[in-house]
Order: structure tokens, then C-alpha cells, then sequence
């Protein structure tokens, strides 16, 4: 069952209906079934993938909070009797305690997205070699699935556990409920990632219908729905075009298929956002943002902030900041520091982490050699634009360069859509070398009558989607300006009055209905993250 | 201990008025890359060892809160 489609609103309808006529208490019983039934319905095969993630990680916090608990009776119980190296001695056996269980839940649960989603990945590098070695072996590619969302609730779960280790919270002591907090319908095709304590006591509480939250929410829907449906959709068959056929296209035709997918993947992946944001928002839930206006960044630094905020603040929190403050990367700062100086030495534990951060992000978003060299150009501009910050700062002095003014602002934002959209060659390209022969064949191609000769219209949009495209991104961008300047739009709209609100909701139903793309049954294409 | 910590705070962005600020997570004053920087700096001239555990924005959200941490950590050694 699609997000965008009318068996999910059908879904969507019943889920809500049979949430408030449920007694209080089984409402999060009712979420329960919903978000099973609704994995089941999308795919039922992979559900055991789910319970076993959950069933560890339940396990594992339980074991973690107990140790938590027994250090904290006994150090209180024991306060004046132990001395002070007593009571470290007890501390650092109970971490290693700890770290060992902790341990074992991140084998099981890692290891278990890794070896499906990265075994065949290894196993064809593995037999490329073999074979340029002349050897007679092969480590067999296995028919591995991936199950629905494991990328995004596997995340979910270990960042709870970090959590519980680090004492953070206490553990969940209900199973069934901690089965809801890891399946939530709206966010398990393709998250947000939700953190345990922003998010689980709002699915096991009781909400009321209330008809303002239940408005805000469906018009959240109706917007994903735009966004999906009117540009993510239309520009699909144009990148697909020019990259599917990247030999064909030179020059700008080039450059604008990966501007075009970095628009197609935005409206696509913010779009399911607020169908699942919506959707949570009528049952009472506030889940995560998970994009900031992205294309307002002025750097990449700053793009990567306002994109995908939850994988951003997840690496921060369990990946960047555990690297950068180890006592291997200290240690290593400290000899970096001896050899290449105090600054060299400062810094490198910082960007080391960084990089490696970025790393994982581009092979999060699959098995492929393209994926890790997105990741390193994404490592390796962000570096780049931070170390050579100081040299920038110069330059802008000496040639007096206002950087208060809109049109400095209105630079640094384009250039900053620029560097990610040649980044988006290696995310969308068909392989690495083809995303490298892209970028190759953009800059030495000098082609811009293609932006004035109409070849456009050939290669899968015609005059009439290029005026609802450009349309509807002025719509996306002034609604972009608005929130920008802290305007909350759904409530300038619910402030008028009657007649012209339901103008605009009709208005923007109407246009969904005319302008959105749709395939057999009003059903519209999956999500592409969905797929990560 | 409030001037050294304000020293280092000062070197590491000259552009914050620290003793003002009272969200300096919250509000995204200072980043992971400050943070980082910030951490070393504190366990070298306080000789405490900042864990990941205490990474939580309250602790440095504010001058106060942050010398709450080292007394802490301090005791704790």
C-alpha cells in the first residue's frame, strides 16, 4: 500500500475513525495493530525482520537499564563506605558489563541490515577481484530482500539503546508498546528516525479528536501530496531520461537532469514527510521535522543541516561526537599535534569524525561504489569549506564584499544548489564511473542553446508540465520565504474567514487533482527513499 | 576557575557574549565543531575527562551550567 494513494487515505480514514471511538486505554493498542497491519499489507514477508529488532532491542534495554539501576542502588546504599577508588573500580566493571551487552545488540542488529543490504555488495567486489587474480572461485550472490524501512527503524533502535546505556532514560518495560514506538505507520517507510524520548510517551498517551489538529494535519497531507504529485512525479521521467541515457546528453542537458533529480528528491522525500507528518498530527502526534528549506542554504554545511535533519542528528549524536571525543582520535589529535602543529592537531580528531560521517551517510543510502563517493564529495567540500573558511574571510576584506546584503545571500545560496547538484550525479547515476563521466561531459561541453532551442520538451516534459513545474516552484518557494520569516501559513490561513479558507483548500485540491501525476488507480510511484 | 573557562570561551569564539547567553545549544550558538574543540580544551585545563554522557545541551547551555560539569567531573576524578 503506497503512501500516495487512495488505499492509504482509505487506511488513513479507518486507523483515525477507529483512534478516537477506542477507549483511552487501547488506543496505543490500536496504533499497535494499525502500523502491523499496515507492514504486513506493504510487506508481509519482511515483518519478522521487524519483531527481531524489536524483541533484541526490547531485551537488550531491559538488561542495560538494570545495571543502570543496581550501580545506582549500590553506590547510594554503599555512599559512605566505599572509597573513592572502590567506587571507580565498580563503575568500570560495570561498563565493561555494559559495553559487552551493548555490544552484542548492535552485532545482532547491524549485522543484520548490513549482511541484507551490503552482502551482495561485497560478495561482486569480492569475485571482481578473485577473478582479476585468475582464480577459480566465487562467493555465491545471494537472493537477499530488504525489509520495508530496515535502514530507518534499525537507526531508531540502536539510537535508543545508546540512550538507555548512556542512562539517559529509563527502558521501555512494556514490549507491545515498544513494538509501536519502532513501527509507527507514518514513519516506518521512510522515517523520520525518532529519538525514544521525544516520541513514545506521545504514541502510549491518550489524544482527543480535536478538529484544528485534525485540519492542520490533513492540509499537511494535501501539500505532500502537491509536492509528490505535481513536481517529484512530473520531473521523474527527465531525469530518468538523462540519466538512463547519460551517453546521449552533454553540457548543460547534463547538469540539468542532476538539478532537476536534486528537485525531484526533495519533493518526493519532503512530501512523504508531510504525508507522515500530517497523519501523525490528526492522531495527536508530533513527529520529527525532517527538512528545513534545504535550497535557502548558504552552504553546504548548512544544507546538509536543514536535509534529512534526523540521519543528521543521529550521526551527530551516536557516530560524530563518540569518534571525535575517543580516546583513540585524542591520542592521535595529540601526535598530529607534535608533528604538524597545534592547529593540525586541534582540528584533525573534528574532521577525521566528519568524514567518516559522511561516509556512512552515503553508504546508508545503499550498496554501491557511487554511494561512497557521494559521501566523499559530500566529506570532502564540507572539510574543504571549513579549513579554507579563514582564507574566504581575507578575500571577502580585501574586496570590501558586503555579505549583509540579499545579493550576497541570493550567491551563496545558488552556489551552494550548484556543489549539491553535482554531487547529485553520484547519487543518482546509474554507477560510479557514470556519474564521473557526467560530471566530465558537463564541464567540458559547452552547450547553452539547449537551454533556448526547445530540445527540452523531447525528453520528457512538454511546454504544458514545464508551466505547472515553474508554477508550482513559485508556489514551494514563496511558501520556502514565508516559513523562512517565521510565518506559520497553516495559521494565516485558519485566521480568515470562512469562505476564502475553503477556497484555498479546494483551490489546492483541485490542482492536486488536475496537475498531479498519476498512474493505474490514482496510485503514484514509490517513494525513493523508501527504497534506501 | 569562572576566568579560565571564560578565557577559553573567549578565544574559541570572540564573536559570543558568553556571560549573556543562556541557550548556547539551544539556539545553535555553538556547533559540534565548537563543542568538540570546547570539550578538548576543558579536560586539558581542568584535567577532567568529558564523556559522551555528558554531552547534553544543559550542561553547556550556559557559563553556569558548564561549571557545574567540572566541579562535578572534578569531585568525580
Amino acid at each position: 500500500m503506497a503512501f500516495v494513494s487512495m488505499k492509504f487515505l482509505f487506511f488513513l480514514l479507518v486507523v483515525c475513525g477507529g483512534y478516537f471511538i477506542m477507549p483511552a486505554k487501547l488506543k496505543w493498542v490500536w496504533l499497535l495493530i494499525c502500523s502491523y497491519t499496515f507492514y504486513l499489507l506493504n510487506d508481509a514477508r519482511a515483518v519478522a525482520f521487524i519483531i527481531f529488532t524489536t524483541v533484541i532491542t526490547y531485551i537488550t534495554g531491559r538488561i542495560l537499564g538494570k545495571i543502570n539501576r543496581n550501580q545506582k542502588t549500590y553506590l547510594k546504599e554503599n555512599k559512605t563506605v566505599l572509597s573513592r577508588e572502590e567506587k571507580k573500580c565498580f563503575k568500570a566493571k560495570n561498563i565493561t558489563k555494559k559495553k559487552w551487552t551493548l555490544f552484542t545488540a548492535i552485532l545482532a542488529n547491524l549485522g543484520l541490515l548490513v549482511f541484507l543490504k551490503y552482502f551482495n555488495f561485497f560478495a561482486g567486489n569480492i569475485n571482481a577481484v578473485l577473478s582479476n587474480l585468475s582464480l577459480q572461485m566465487e562467493v555465491p550472490i545471494l537472493n537477499l530482500m530488504l525489509p520495508l524501512g530496515i535502514s530507518f527503524y534499525t537507526l531508531q533502535a540502536l539510537g535508543y539503546l545508546i540512550d538507555v546505556y548512556r542512562d539517559k532514560y529509563e527502558p521501555d518495560r512494556n514490549l507491545a508498546k515498544f513494538a509501536l514506538f519502532l513501527s509507527f505507520f507514518p514513519q516506518i517507510v521512510q522515517g523520520p528516525i525518532a529519538r525514544y524520548n521525544q516520541l513514545a510517551h506521545q504514541l502510549y498517551e491518550a489524544h482527543k479528536f480535536e478538529y484544528k489538529r485534525v485540519a492542520f494535519g490533513a492540509q499537511l497531507i494535501l501539500w505532500g501530496f502537491m509536492k509528490k504529485l505535481i513536481i517529484a512525479d512530473r520531473l521523474a521521467p527527465f531525469v530518468d531520461e538523462i540519466f538512463n541515457n547519460y551517453v546521449n546528453y552533454q553540457g548543460i542537458t547534463l547538469f540539468l537532469g542532476a538539478l532537476a533529480y536534486g528537485f525531484q528528491v526533495y519533493t518526493d522525500f519532503s512530501g512523504g514527510m508531510d504525508i507522515a507528518r500530517g497523519a501523525a498530527q490528526i492522531l495527536g502526534i508530533d513527529v520529527a521535522v525532517n527538512f528545513e528549506r534545504p535550497y535557502f542554504a548558504r552552504s553546504i554545511s548548512e544544507f546538509w543541516r536543514r536535509w534529512h535533519i534526523t540521519l543528521g542528528s543521529w550521526m551527530k549524536d551516536y557516530v560524530f561526537y563518540p569518534l571525535a571525543l575517543s580516546k583513540g582520535f585524542n591520542k592521535l589529535g595529540k601526535r598530529a599535534r607534535n608533528i604538524f602543529g597545534n592547529y593540525i592537531g586541534k582540528i584533525l580528531p573534528t574532521f577525521l569524525s566528519m568524514f567518516i560521517v559522511f561516509l556512512l551517510v552515503g553508504v546508508w543510502h545503499g550498496s554501491s561504489w557511487k554511494y561512497v563517493a557521494y559521501g566523499i564529495w559530500n566529506g570532502v567540500f564540507i572539510s574543504g569549506s571549513i579549513l579554507l573558511e579563514p582564507v574566504y574571510e581575507k578575500i571577502i576584506a580585501k574586496l570590501k564584499i558586503n555579505t549583509k546584503c540579499f545579493s550576497w545571500g541570493f550567491f551563496q545560496a545558488i552556489r551552494t544548489i550548484f556543489l549539491c547538484s553535482i554531487g547529485r550525479f553520484f547519487s543518482r547515476g546509474v554507477s560510479c564511473m557514470a556519474a564521473l563521466r557526467m560530471i566530465k561531459h558537463t564541464f567540458t561541453v559547452f552547450n547553452p542553446w539547449v537551454l533556448t532551442d526547445y530540445s527540452f520538451y523531447e525528453l520528457g516534459i512538454n511546454e504544458r508540465n514545464m508551466i505547472v513545474l515553474v508554477a508550482m516552484g513559485l508556489v514551494l518557494l514563496v511558501v520556502g520565504i514565508m516559513q523562512e520569516r517565521g510565518i506559520h501559513i497553516r495559521e494565516k490561513i485558519a485566521e480568515q474567514n470562512l469562505y476564502f479558507r475553503w477556497l484555498v483548500y479546494l483551490g489546492a485540491l483541485a490542482v492536486l487533482l488536475i496537475f498531479g501525476v498519476y498512474g493505474n488507480g490514482l496510485a503514484s510511484t514509490v517513494f525513493i527513499y523508501q527504497q534506501f | 576557575m569562572r576566568e579560565e573557562l571564560m578565557k577559553i570561551l573567549e578565544e574559541l569564539r570572540p564573536d559570543v557574549e558568553f556571560e549573556k547567553e543562556k541557550k548556547l545549544i539551544d539556539d545553535g550558538i555553538l556547533d559540534s565543531f565548537d563543542i568538540v574543540t570546547l570539550v578538548g580544551d576543558l579536560n586539558d585545563t581542568f584535567d577532567i575527562d568529558i564523556n559522551v554522557e555528558d554531552l547534553q545541551p544543559e550542561n553547556f547551555n550556559c557559563v553556569d551550567n558548564m561549571l557545574v560539569l567540572i566541579e562535578k567531573l572534578q569531585d568525580e576524578e
